[in-house]
């Protein structure tokens, strides 16, 4: 159902590469990598560079002198220090259907994370897990209103 | 509802989970040695961007903590319940996650735009905008444009889901004449279903006549 609205707006705006709508849509794109910096799906590690694409189910991981920061279609944002990986287990955004979704797992090393828009409109669907605890984030409180 | 708009500063948490991982079926090869049985974790709370703090909760199935104070931190190992809150000192935070925090990437920037009734045309206010956005995008690395057309709730929701659109496009269309790249500018609607402003059904409302832009 998502990719009914979006697709619709490619259609539309043209603004999309027609070849880009049959892919499975984002869940974000790194924007900072510096040193080892992969994009690991389906076992695979790719370097991780600045516009790559990050979707579902993708693993970033930094080696020893590396760092990453990815920003998602919500407006959420991680980073990975050294020798960290840091798993996209669930990312659903589609606010037009209020199904909302997002699960990371820090399964090593250094994480940093910013909540977006999915914890602002439903900070239940939000878990952050490690291997030893899981972190609600309640951001409700924090919600600022900003017309700019 | 009060609408998806604004840029949101929430909770900064900031997690080392160090050493052990449990095993599963859908792990991938880990560069990790072998681990032992039990995993740590250490969560810290962090001010935002705007110099307010969130709140998190820690919790395992032994037992949960809340952090709310800036630099609350909690350690867990294993199965045990998480660790009493401590704060952390701002040294022991740039020690830790310095890196970290250093590639976080800039925080998303959010500019309203306004439409006259019923239309696909900017307030003059708006269109005034244009400038600022374009050089929004320059701070941005592999930057995207987000446009999300609104409108209110004059007319059927497929109308406006329509509107929205069209909003949308127009002001998609308006960047790339002005300058930005096409490929990176995504246009969606969400017609009627994120008022800014709660209203009944069938009312004009300026305010909630708008497309949101988000650049990242």
């Amino acid at each position: 159902m998502k990719n009914v609205n979006w697709l619709t707006c490619v259609c539309v705006l043209g603004l999309v590469a027609p070849v880009f709508a049959q892919q499975p849509t984002a869940a974000g794109r790194v924007k900072v990598a510096s040193g080892s910096a992969f994009v690991v799906r389906g076992g695979t590690e790719l370097p991780a560079r600045a516009g790559e694409n990050v979707f579902e189910g993708d693993v970033l991981r930094t080696g020893a002198d590396g760092r990453l920061g990815v920003t998602l279609k919500d407006d959420t944002r991680v980073s990975l220090g050294p020798a960290s990986d840091v798993r996209v287990d669930k990312f659903i955004y589609a606010p037009s259907e209020g199904n909302l979704a997002l699960a990371l797992k820090i399964v090593r090393g250094a994480a940093a994370y910013v909540s977006g828009r999915i914890a602002k409109l439903s900070p239940d669907a939000v878990r952050l897990e490690t291997p030893a605890a899981i972190v609600g984030v309640r951001g409700t409180t924090l919600a600022i209103k900003a017309d700019e | 509802m009060a609408g998806p708009n604004g840029i949101l500063a929430a909770v900064l948490v900031a997690i080392a989970a160090a050493g052990a991982v449990a095993c599963g079926p859908k792990r991938l090869a880990e560069p990790t040695p072998p681990t032992p049985p039990t995993g740590q974790a250490l969560i810290v709370l962090l001010p935002d961007e705007d110099g307010t703090t969130g709140r998190a909760t820690v919790s395992n199935a032994a037992g949960a903590v809340d952090l709310a104070a800036p630099r609350d931190a909690s350690h867990v190992t294993g199965n045990r319940p998480p660790g009493a809150v401590t704060t952390m000192s701002e040294a022991d935070v740039t020690r830790l996650f310095g890196n970290a925090l250093s590639a976080l990437p800039p925080a998303p920037r959010t500019f309203t735009l306004y439409f006259r009734f019923e239309s696909d045309e900017l307030t003059a206010e708006s269109r005034a905008l244009v400038p600022e956005i374009l050089s929004a995008v320059k701070e941005h690395s592999a930057p995207e444009v987000v446009v999300v057309g609104h409108t209110d709730t004059m007319g059927s929701p497929a109308a406006n889901f329509a509107l929205g659109l069209k909003r949308a496009a127009s002001v998609g269309s308006l960047l790339v004449t002005a300058g930005l790249d096409r490929s990176t500018v995504e246009a969606t609607s969400l017609g009627e279903s994120y008022l800014l402003v709660r209203t009944p059904d069938e009312t004009p409302e300026p305010r909630n006549r708008r497309v949101e832009i988000a650049v990242k």
